[in-house]
C-alpha cells in the first residue's frame, strides 16, 4: 500500500520535473501530506479498533468509550485537511 | 514449517493480535474476585459459596454441574471447568506468535492431567473420579484424554503418551518407576518435559526476553520450594531428582549440597537477583520458621512480578500470562476457602492460606 503510494508520488515528481516547472506543485504536495496523514490515522486505528472490539466482546456497555477512542486518531487527517484548504486551494 | 502450536516462532509477529487479546484479558482480569469478596467468602459455608458463585463468573458451570454434585465437590468441579473454559477461550481468540506462546504455557495443564492420571492409576481410583479432576485447558484433545483415562496400569499410560512431547521423558523414567515403585521419577519427567518446551526455541524480541526471565524466575522459585521442602522433611532423597533445568539460581549439583545446609541456601537466595523482592519473606522464614508462609510469599512475589511485566509490555504475552496466573490463583483461593470451611478451620487460618495481591 505504501509502496504504491511511493511510486505514484515519484511519477508525479518526474512528470512535473519534465514539464520544467517546480518539482512538485502545491496541490500535489498537500495531497501527499493528506495521504500520509491518512495512512498514519489508519495505522493507529488498527490497534485501537482491535482493542476496542476486544473490550466490547467482554462488556457491551463499553461501546461508547470504544467508539470514541477508535475515532480519536481521525483528528490527524482532519488537521491534514486544513493543510489542503490553506495551500491547495 | 509446523503448526503454530508446535513452534512459537512460526507465526510472524505481524500476524498476532496482542491489542485484541490484551483488551479481553484485562476485562476478564477485572472481574476476578477482590479483597472484599474474599473476606465475604471466608465467612460463608460451602453451600453459600456455591450460591455466591452462581451469581458471578461461575454461573454457567454451577448450573451445569449443580444437579449432579453438591457442596465442596460442586465448587471444585465448577472451578476446574471455569478455568478450562476461560483458557480455551484465550486460545480461541489469540493468533500467530501470541497463540503459540499461550499454547505452550497452557500445556501446564497437560502436565497436570498426566500427573493426575498417573496418581489415579497408581492408587486404583476409578476413572470417573479421575475424570472430574482433569482440567481440559491444555493441548490434549478429548480422545487422547479418554485414552489416558481408560489406561489401567502405569505402563498403559506411558504407552498412550508415546508420541506426545512427554513421551520420551516418561518412557525413560518408567524404568526408574519399576525399580523404586514411586511416582516421583515419572512426575519429574513430566515437569521437565513441560519446562523444556516452554523455554526452548523462544522467538526473539525485548518483550519475549523479559518473558523468558519471568519463566526462569518461575523455575527458580519451584526449585527453591522443592529444596526447602526437602531440607525440612529431612528425607533421604536425592534432591537432584527434583531439580528442574532452566533456572538461573543454581544447578542440580549445587541444589544437592544446599539442601543439606538451609542457612547457606537462604544466604544464596538473599544474594541472588531475587534477594530484594524476597528479603522480607526470607526474614520471616528465618525468625518464624514457617515454610508455608514462605511458599505463599513466593507465589505472591511471582504474581506481582508477572503483573508488573504485563504493565511494562502491554502488547505481548506478558499480560496474558499474568492473567493466567491470577485466574489460577483465584481458583486455588476459592478451593482453599471451601475446603477450609468444610474442615471447620477458623477464618484467620483460612485467610493465611490465601494469596491476595
Amino acid at each position: 500500500m505504501s509502496l504504491e503510494l511511493a511510486t505514484e508520488a515519484s511519477s508525479v515528481v518526474l512528470q512535473s520535473g519534465a514539464a520544467g516547472g517546480a518539482a512538485l506543485g502545491p496541490a500535489a504536495a498537500s495531497a501527499i501530506a493528506v495521504g500520509l496523514a491518512a495512512l498514519a490515522a489508519g495505522y493507529s486505528q488498527r490497534g485501537i479498533g482491535a482493542a476496542a472490539v476486544g473490550a466490547l466482546a467482554e462488556d457491551e456497555s463499553l461501546f461508547g468509550k470504544g467508539l470514541i477512542l477508535t475515532v480519536l486518531p481521525e483528528t490527524l487527517i482532519i488537521l491534514a485537511l486544513i493543510v489542503v484548504v490553506l495551500i491547495g486551494l | 514449517m509446523s503448526t503454530p502450536e508446535m513452534d512459537a516462532s512460526a507465526g510472524s509477529p505481524g500476524s498476532s493480535n496482542p491489542e485484541y487479546v490484551t483488551a479481553r484479558v484485562r476485562a476478564r482480569r477485572g472481574v476476578l474476585f477482590d479483597d472484599d469478596e474474599y473476606s465475604k467468602l471466608v465467612r460463608m459455608s460451602p453451600a453459600e459459596i456455591a450460591r455466591y458463585m452462581e451469581e458471578s463468573e461461575y454461573e454457567q458451570e454451577i448450573n451445569a454441574l449443580g444437579s449432579r454434585h453438591s457442596g465442596v465437590d460442586l465448587i471444585e468441579y465448577a472451578l476446574n471447568r471455569n478455568l478450562a473454559r476461560h483458557f480455551n477461550a484465550l486460545l480461541g481468540f489469540a493468533e500467530g506468535q501470541l497463540y503459540g506462546l499461550i499454547a505452550r504455557y497452557l500445556r501446564k495443564f497437560d502436565a497436570w492431567n498426566i500427573k493426575t492420571v498417573f496418581r489415579g492409576v497408581y492408587t486404583d481410583t476409578d476413572s470417573e473420579a479421575v475424570e472430574t479432576d482433569l482440567i481440559r485447558a491444555g493441548e490434549f484433545d478429548d480422545a487422547l484424554l479418554n485414552q489416558l483415562l481408560e489406561a489401567s496400569t502405569v505402563e498403559d499410560v506411558v504407552t498412550v503418551l508415546d508420541g506426545t512431547m512427554f513421551g520420551d521423558g516418561v518412557e525413560a523414567a518408567f524404568e526408574d518407576f519399576q525399580e523404586t515403585d514411586t511416582l516421583v521419577p515419572l512426575e519429574n519427567a513430566v515437569d521437565r518435559a513441560f519446562y523444556e518446551q516452554l523455554l526452548g526455541n523462544l522467538p526473539s524480541g525485548e518483550a519475549v526476553a523479559l518473558y523468558r526471565e519471568f519463566l526462569q524466575a518461575e523455575i527458580d522459585f519451584r526449585n527453591v520450594r522443592n529444596a526447602l521442602r526437602l531440607a525440612r522433611s529431612g528425607a533421604d532423597i536425592d534432591p537432584g531428582a527434583y531439580f528442574i533445568d532452566g533456572g538461573r539460581l543454581f544447578s542440580a549439583s549445587e541444589m544437592t549440597t544446599l539442601v543439606g545446609n538451609t542457612d547457606e541456601l537462604i544466604t544464596r537466595i538473599r544474594e541472588s537477583r531475587y534477594g530484594k523482592r524476597l528479603s522480607e519473606p526470607l526474614n520471616e522464614l528465618e525468625t518464624a520458621d514457617s515454610l508455608i508462609d514462605f511458599e505463599r510469599a513466593l507465589e505472591a512475589v511471582l504474581l506481582q512480578y508477572s503483573r508488573q511485566l504485563g504493565n511494562v509490555h502491554p502488547l505481548s504475552i506478558c499480560p496474558v500470562v499474568a492473567y493466567i496466573l491470577m485466574k489460577e490463583r483465584e481458583v486455588t483461593n476459592i478451593r482453599a476457602i471451601a475446603r477450609g470451611r468444610e474442615a471447620g478451620l477458623s477464618e484467620t487460618a483460612i485467610e493465611q492460606e490465601l494469596v491476595i495481591l
